[in-house]
This record gives C-alpha cells, structure tokens and sequence, in this order.
C-alpha cells in the first residue's frame, strides 16, 4: 500500500527533472578570452605549435605563413600573410601590432564570413585547446620579426572600451546616426551601409589585392565580429591594411559607442520560415517593383551559397541574401526580388566567359575558379542577374528535382532576369528549361516566354519584378494553384564579381504557397464542434444527477 | 514503521483524476520542451531538435490509452477517479465554476476544429534516412583505404625516395613545400613535418638502419598531409576547416553539410561506404535519402580515386573517428 501511495508523487519528480534538464541546456558561452598571460614562447612550446601549425594552418596560410598554401587561391578575403607583421583585429592604436590576447581571440572565434573558423575546444568538438592555442600563437609569431623589438611593443598602445556603455536604445542609434553622417562614414560604406560608397574597385590593399567595403547590414559577413563591442574597436583601432581608418582622434569615446550602436541598428534580422505565402489581392498585380503595395507581402529571406557542387565551382559569391515576395490575383502573380549589390552592372561581354572544360577533368589540379586568375573581375564586363527555379512538373509527394538545375529525367523551370536588357536590346526575362546542371538551360520558343521583368537598382540594391499568369498552356512551365506547395530556389550572379554562367550564388528549395481565402464553412465547422462540445456538456451533468456516488475507497 | 511512512505519504496523496491529468501534462512537456532541450546541450548545436508533431502526437495517444488502462484496472480506480468529476457536474464545488470551465472546454474544441480545418502553410514535412543502404553496393562494404595502409612496395619506393632526398608530392602541394625547401636547405626535405613519425623516419634514415615500420608511418604522414591538404582544398568550404559541418557556404544550405566530428556519421559507417557517397554525392543517393536536397558533389567527376581515398582518410584523422569494421572481419 505504501508503495503504491508513492505513485501519485512521480509527476512531481518529472516536474524536477524537467526543471533540472533546461536549466542544463542553456548553452555556456566559449571564452575568448584566455584564463591567464601567455607562457613563454620557449623553442618546445615553439615546436608544438609548428606541428599544430602544419596540421591545420598551413593548407591556407602556408609553410613559410605567406598566405599561399594550397587552398588560398580559391579564397577571398586570401589568408592572412604573417610576414609582413599587418594585422588587421586589434584592440591596438592603427598600424600597430595586435596584443597575445587580440590573436588568441581571432584563433577562438575565427573570422565570419571568411575561411578562418574557430578552432577553440569549446566550439568545436576536435578544436584546440587553451595551451595548444598559445602554442600555434608563438609559432606564428616568428613570422614577425617586429614581435620581438621592444619599440612595437602592442601592450604600449592599447585602445580601450569606453568607461560608460550606456545600453543599446533609439536615443543612442540617432545620435549615432548623426556622426555617421559627420564623420562621413557613407562615403564608403553607403548611406544605407550596404557598402555601395566605392565607385570602382581602383583601389588596393597592403597585400596588392582589390578592395571590397564591406556591406555592414549583413552581420555574419562582419568579420571583427558583430556585436557593439566588436564594431566600436573597429573603428577605435582601424583595420590594418585597408583604408578603414581609426577615428579615436577624429571622434570622442562616446560618439564611436553611439556610433558602434547605429551600426548594429542597420544589422539585417533574417526571417527564418521556408514556405512563403503569396498576398492574394483583388486589383492589378503591381509591374513596378518599388510599388508600395510589395510592403504588405510577406518577405522570405533566402540565403545562397557558392555553387561548389560541379566545376567550375565558385567560393566567393558576392551575394548571399536574397529576400522574395509574390503577389497574386485571379489570373497572375509576381515575385519581387530584392538583394543588395554595391554595383550596377548592365553590360555582358560574352566573349570573356570562361571555358569551364579544363575545369571539368578527373585529378586536374583542381575544379575550383581562382578569382585573381582565372576570372575577370571588374565593372562593365558581366551583366548582374537573378533566377528563380521551379520544378517543371507538379511534385509527386516529397519528390523533387535536384535544387541545382534539376535533372534530365526531373527538369526545372527557370524564370531569369538579366540586368543588360537595355543595353542588348533583348528582353528582360527569359523562360528556361533545365535538365542538369551539365548542359545550359535551354530558353523557351519565343510563344511561350510568358514572363515579364522589371527592375529598379538604387542606393546599392537590386529590386526585381517576375511576373506571369498563374496558368499557361505550357507542359514545361510550373503552374500555380491556391493551397498547394510550389518549391523554388533562387539562383544570382553579381556581374562585376566576375559571376556568370555556373559561377554564381544559389539556394536550396524553399516554397511559395498561394494562401486560400480562408472559406465561412471553416468557422462553421468550429461553431457547430463548440456547440455539440457544450450539448455533451449539459448531457454529463443529467447523467451525474443520476448516477449513484460510488462507495468511497475504504482506508488500509 | 512502514506504515507510518505509508500514512504520512496518504496526507500528500493526489485524487487518481488529478495524478493522471498531471502525468498527461507532464509527458506532454518532456516531448515538446525538455527533448529539445537536452538535445541541444548533448549535441552543442546551436538549434534544438525537435520532436515531430506527429510523433508527439503518438506519444500523447500511448500516454491517454496508458492512464484510461490505468483509471479502469479496477472499479475502485474508476470510482476514485470519477469522484471529482461527478462532484464537479453536479455543481458541488459551485455553479459559476461548471459554468466556466464546460464553456471553456467547447470554446476549446470548437477552436481546435477551426485548427484542423483552417488551411495551413507549414513547411511539408520530408523525412529523409542519413545513411541509406539500399543501393549500396556490397563490393564496396570491405574496401581498405590504401593511403592510410600502402603496400610493402610502395613503402620501399618511399625509402628509395628519401635516401636521395627526393620524395614524390602530389602537384597540388609540391609548391608550398618548394618554398619552404628554399627557406630552409639544410634538413631533409621531409622536415617540413614536424610529427613524431618523421621525425622518427628521419633519425633512422641517418642511422642508416631503416625499418619497414617506421618508414610506414612515414608515408602514412606524408600521405595525411597530402589528404589534409586536398580536404582545405575541395570539402572545407562546406564542412568547415575542422570538419564541424560549419564551412563559410554551410548556411546557404538548409540541408547542412554534416559535421564529421559527430557521433553517429563517419564512425558508424565503413570506410568503402565513405567512399561511395564521396564518389556519388547527392545524385548517388536513393529516394528515401531526398538527393534532391543534397548538396554533396560527384566528386568522381573531379577527383581521381587516390585523391579521394587520401581525402577520408585526412577526414577522419581531423574529425578524431575511426570508421566502423566491416562485419565479418
């Protein structure tokens, strides 16, 4: 009897352990800071951190740290050459050498939106350790002869955070607005901080490779880091090498921190849903696509990544973001594509594409296209564009054609825009068929291109409008219909990075859905379950009024 | 004294109807919350996993069914049970509260029916099997790597090579060792490795009494590096530098790339199924492993099958795995 008694008590010790179990999942942020100094860099500790250093540094940075090994012509931003001593994320004065524990942080947390990841233990399940961390810093170090002349000595010129922090609010990110416009911060980065200030890419960096001004909306591409923290010692101790300056004289303590949270205001929030759901309106499908009427759609944002899965394979896409919306009516409906792109560029020379075949052979050197080789990169030479893709044939069940242009037996439907039509004379959008990525879409008969483009660049960023009947007579066209998933990926080149062809940015499948105009028959169904649910209700009471107490549980 | 214990735990005892309403929630909340939740600190990911919404929907009909079995085992269960109930519809803990909550109770299951009836957008849901089998193909299952156990001849070439100081590297890092060769012409040119291996290779090599073994390891070294180098070159833009699945392109993909140093991927599979699915990529793969989401090249068509079977045995080193027996073996 006892034991039984116990079991009305088990919920309550579910109930702890349910207590316990989130209590253990909140994550514990990985230090990056280490515990203590730096040991002393003695010729073992020196050695160890050679043998890290060859294992997982050097395919990048080299044997000698002079940023050419084996994968750093596919790179860009390249790998950091140690040999000049140009550091670039310091918590130093500009031009100076970064501090122990500035490099212990770049080796802990890596570099986002770069090919430097964190390597700390805490991170990553076969990461480094704080002591092997110290030890692969010490090696590197003697690359940089400057490390050991007292007169360079980085712990003599450290900048500091401010004394007050006061928390992220409107009042600051206006105030911070005001010396963005001050200190002429939109020269570069655009007034909008998409990074659309430079006019051409005429400019280079310590190490002789173009500069790109980074677009600060974009917080996983901010590569010191994109809390406020990280942002205020950006422009508190400049970027070495670049022509980002330090504004520590130009700008006083409380302006930069005003100014780090107006940046981090501009930060873009990503929306996390797949499936986006199509604004059904009664009037005209807007052709424009700065239409106020875009504003009441739903905004999906789609990331995109390099096209690495067949040669020629890129990994410096320029475009990572491309935020769609549709609206539909009766008979049509339209996406807008909106992506950021600091040029605009409407001009195609078809005879500088690249030749992919040397690329396309088993043990070549490699598949990949070097960006400083192989590809021109430059204005006025590829034109920028934009695809989206949608399986040809309704999907049976989960079934899809491959997210990369389908196959021969599952091809896709492309509707691609591109950016040289005033300058080619042909039209805006083309409709495509796709069957794998092996041979080149193959545009539509001329009756049957339904799909008409328009588009309005400005301030930095693209805006696309792709707009067809919501029906065609078409067997290779996708068709679309209330209430059923349609999957669509998104393909984009940005011309001036030297994208075209297969080199380009693309996505993987996400959904449109055209939303049902929810019918009155739902709402009566809930009505009529509400009113047999409270009928049952006064049912019970009658038959408790009847029924007999049961006997009460006599006691052990 | 036992049934002391037993009367002083009666005091705190819950009516059978409200321990099973408990029990209900209870469960309810391990499935939806506290599953994610200890999924996310056992695997470090940066997002739960969550239980699917039908597989909670399972749970809840095995737990109603569990505490109806439970309720009726016996009449005095089910009295227990329908005391409060009964006292509760005859209006014996007051009028205004039956009131409330029988209202509440149909506003519920009228609100639950417009749920099921309205249409939805949620994201159709596609299960997907990580390591499907079904077209495998069984010569493969006992493939050896030859890169990480290379045949006696191979390794007495490799010591025919470092006694003239001229050990043969594959193109694609020949380059970077030549540089460092030129910075530093004293050693051996194998110096440019630092490991205990060589280092060990290299001592005997001036001994002038070379082992087999020794000279083994070696190569093995060598051919790690080479396999370290070719990974940085053609996997580590999606599966990261220190194959976590988290390379510079990994967001793009909603299907991420796989993080080798997880339990449960490389280690449970056998080295000739790693090289299967690095041959065949996502186009390789069988329906019910949804290729069309794969993002997972045929590396076939880019790399020869030495580059290949250097780069798993780089992968596995790096990610700290062994890869799983063949049966049989």
């Amino acid at each position: 009897m006892c034991v039984r008694n116990w079991r009305p008590v088990r919920p309550v010790a579910f109930a702890i352990l349910l207590i316990l179990g989130v209590g253990w999942a909140v994550p514990v942020p990985a230090a990056d800071l280490p515990s203590g100094a730096m040991p002393e860099a003695t010729p073992e500790l020196i050695e160890q951190g050679r043998e890290i250093y060859v294992k997982r540094c050097s395919f990048c940075h080299g044997l000698l740290g002079d940023g050419e090994g084996p994968a750093a012509e596919f790179l860009d931003p390249r790998p950091r050459d140690f040999t000049l001593g140009v550091f670039k994320f310091r918590t130093t004065d500009s031009g100076e050498l970064p501090t122990n524990e500035d490099m212990f942080r770049t080796v802990s947390k890596g570099l986002p939106g770069t090919g430097m990841q964190a390597f700390d233990d805490g991170r990553i399940k076969n990461g480094l350790s704080e002591d092997q961390r110290w030890a692969v810093i010490a090696y590197i170090k003697t690359f940089v002869p400057e490390f050991d002349d007292p007169e360079f000595d980085p712990y003599k010129k450290l900048v500091a955070l401010p004394g007050s922090m006061p928390a992220y609010s409107e009042a600051l990110v206006a105030k911070g607005r005001e010396v963005f416009e001050r200190a002429k911060c939109w020269e570069c980065h655009g007034k909008q901080g998409r990074g659309n200030g430079q006019k051409a890419f005429d400019r280079l960096d310590d190490w002789g490779f173009p500069i790109r001004i980074r677009n600060v909306t974009h917080s996983w591409k901010i590569k010191g880091g994109s809390a406020v923290e990280d942002i205020y010692m950006r422009f508190s101790t400049g970027i070495n090498g670049t022509p980002m300056p330090s504004f520590v004289k130009a700008l006083g303590e409380d302006e930069r921190w005003a100014l780090a949270n107006f940046i981090k205001s501009l930060q873009h929030q990503l929306t996390e849903h797949q499936v986006m759901k199509a604004l059904k309106i009664d009037g005209d499908i807007p052709a424009a696509a700065d239409d106020p009427l875009w504003a009441g759609a739903e905004a999906m944002d789609v990331r995109l990544a390099g096209q690495v899965i067949a040669a020629p394979r890129w990994q410096n896409p320029s475009i990572e973001l491309v935020t769609l919306r549709a609206i539909y009516n009766d008979e049509e409906i339209a996406f807008l594509a909106v992506w950021d792109d600091p040029f605009q560029d409407v001009i195609h020379v078809a005879e500088n594409e690249l030749d992919p075949s040397e690329l396309r052979i088993v043990g070549g050197y490699n598949s990949y296209v070097q960006p400083y080789d192989m590809v021109i990169r430059k204005l006025e030479n590829f034109r920028d564009s934009v695809a989206l893709q949608f399986p040809a044939k309704p999907p049976k069940g989960t079934a899809k054609p491959h997210f990369f242009r389908g196959t021969s037996s599952e091809p896709t439907n492309l509707w691609i825009w591109r950016g040289d039509s005033e300058t080619s004379g042909e039209a805006a959008v083309i409709e495509a068929t796709a069957r794998g990525w092996k041979q080149e879409a193959k545009a539509q008969p001329e009756g049957q291109q339904q799909v008409n483009g328009g588009a309005v660049w400005a301030d930095g960023r693209w805006s696309v409008v792709m707009k067809r009947p919501l029906l065609t007579e078409d067997k290779a066209d996708v068709q679309f219909t209330e209430g059923s998933f349609i999957p669509l990926a998104v393909n984009a080149w940005d011309g001036s990075n030297g994208e075209h062809g297969m080199m380009m940015s693309l996505s993987t499948w996400h959904f449109v859905t055209l939303e049902a105009p929810t019918s009155w028959t739902v709402y009566l169904y809930g009505v009529i379950a509400a009113l047999i649910a409270g009928a049952f209700s006064i049912l019970f009471i009658w038959l408790a009024k009847r029924t007999k107490d049961p006997e009460p549980e006599a006691e052990a | 004294m036992a049934k002391r214990a037993g009367n002083i735990v009666a005091k705190f005892r819950i009516n059978r109807f409200w321990s099973a309403l408990i029990t209900l929630v209870v469960i309810y909340a391990i499935v939806k919350w506290l599953i994610p939740a200890v999924s996310r600190w056992m695997t470090d990911l940066p997002f739960p996993l969550t239980v699917p919404g039908e597989l909670i929907k399972i749970y809840m009909i095995l737990a109603v069914v569990a505490m109806i079995l439970l309720v009726t085992f016996s009449q005095k269960h089910l009295d227990e049970f329908l005391r409060p109930v009964l006292k509760f519809l005859r209006a014996e803990y007051g009028q205004i509260p039956r009131a409330v909550v029988l209202l509440l109770i149909s506003l519920v299951i009228g609100y639950i029916t417009y749920g099921v009836a309205v249409p939805t957008s949620e994201t159709p849901i596609s299960l997907r099997i990580q390591h499907p089998s079904s077209n495998f193909p069984k010569k493969f299952e006992d493939l050896k790597n030859p890169a990480a156990d290379p045949p006696e001849a191979e390794v007495a070439a490799f010591i025919e090579q470092a006694k003239a100081n001229d050990i043969a590297l594959i193109a694609q890092v020949a380059t970077d060792v030549e540089h460092w060769l030129e910075e530093n012409p004293d050693g051996h040119m194998l110096s440019f490795l630092p490991t205990a291996p060589v280092k060990k290779f290299l001592a005997e090599l001036d001994s002038g009494e070379v082992s087999m073994a020794t000279a083994k390891a070696a190569l093995i070294e060598k051919n790690l590096f080479e396999g370290r180098a070719l990974y940085a070159m053609n996997c580590r833009a999606c599966h990261g530098d220190s194959v976590s699945g988290d390379g510079p392109m990994a967001d793009g993909f909603k299907l991420r790339p796989i993080n080798f140093t997880d339990n449960g991927t490389i280690e449970t599979i056998v080295e000739g199924y790693t090289f299967w699915r690095v041959m065949n990529g996502g186009p390789g793969l069988p329906v019910e492993a949804t290729p069309w989401d794969s993002a997972m090249p045929e590396w076939k068509l880019s790399l020869t099958e030495e580059e290949r079977w250097k780069i798993i045995m780089a992968e596995y080193d790096l990610a700290e795995k062994t890869p799983r027996i063949p049966e049989g073996h």
